[in-house]
């Protein structure tokens, strides 16, 4: 389930990053600070990235930063972050982006629910929505828990 | 009922995600199409008749597989329909 791997420490909304490589460092922060990834994973994501393209851009507007979990993951979470001005991530099909989903995936069974929930948000024009326009995190963790009840 | 391997390059989180999202396309179409997954390293020895990946991926892959299919964008289930069919048309 995603709501065990969001909480409200994990959510910002409308953060400014200067180019992509700052906007994977600010979206990844609240997972660092929280325990669940090392620096050492952030810099993977920059490292692969700058190395093979920005592989983890999946859809328009949207970018999943991750690396391979021996990188530095600790524990499983994903972090949300919107930028108040979309950054280009040099993906042409998708670019700019302005919602980034830090993944910090210890293995694939674990958070195959998780995931799942994400996959159907990521195709949900009112999760958008109310990232676009909440104030509090919690009206973002108030809406996937909405979403797995219905 | 063709194999086929969906793969990124961290093998977490994008692939198991595009895996999600082509398996319900298979199943809505009822294509004969069976998916498995993994990552890069999963390629070596790969028996299987398809390749599923993000686009970024393709040109890469190109001679190496059977048949490469990259997604541009993961939630477009309309796309990922459009290159399972033009696969299954190199099938008939």
């Amino acid at each position: 389930m995603l709501g065990i791997l969001v909480n409200e420490a994990m959510i910002q909304f409308d953060v400014v990053a200067d180019d992509w490589i700052d906007a994977v460092r600010k979206s990844a922060k609240p997972l660092l600070e929280a325990g669940k990834i090392t620096e050492g994973y952030i810099q993977a994501i920059i490292d692969s990235a700058i190395e093979a393209g920005p592989y983890f851009v999946i859809a328009p507007h949207v970018a999943l930063p991750h690396a391979r979990p021996e990188m530095g993951v600790k524990e499983n979470a994903i972090g949300i972050t919107t930028l108040k001005n979309p950054v280009e991530f040099g993906n042409a099909s998708n670019d700019p982006v302005k919602y980034v989903f830090t993944l910090s995936a210890v293995d694939n069974s674990k958070h195959l629910d998780a995931l799942a929930t994400l996959a159907e948000l990521l195709d949900d024009e009112a999760f958008f929505n109310v990232l676009d326009t909440a104030s509090k995190p919690h009206e973002v963790i108030d809406y996937i828990n909405k979403l797995r009840k219905d | 009922m063709y194999n086929a391997l969906v793969c990124c390059r961290a093998g977490m989180g994008s692939s198991m995600l595009l895996k999600i999202k082509v398996d319900q396309v298979i199943k809505e179409k009822g294509y004969p199409i069976k998916t498995e997954h993994g990552n890069l390293d999963s390629l070596v020895g790969f028996k299987g008749d398809l390749v599923i990946t993000m686009d970024d991926l393709t040109a890469e892959l190109s001679g190496k597989v059977p048949y490469a299919l990259g997604i541009r964008n993961i939630v477009n289930k309309e796309e990922i329909n459009e290159k399972l069919e033009e696969f299954l048309k190199t099938k008939e």
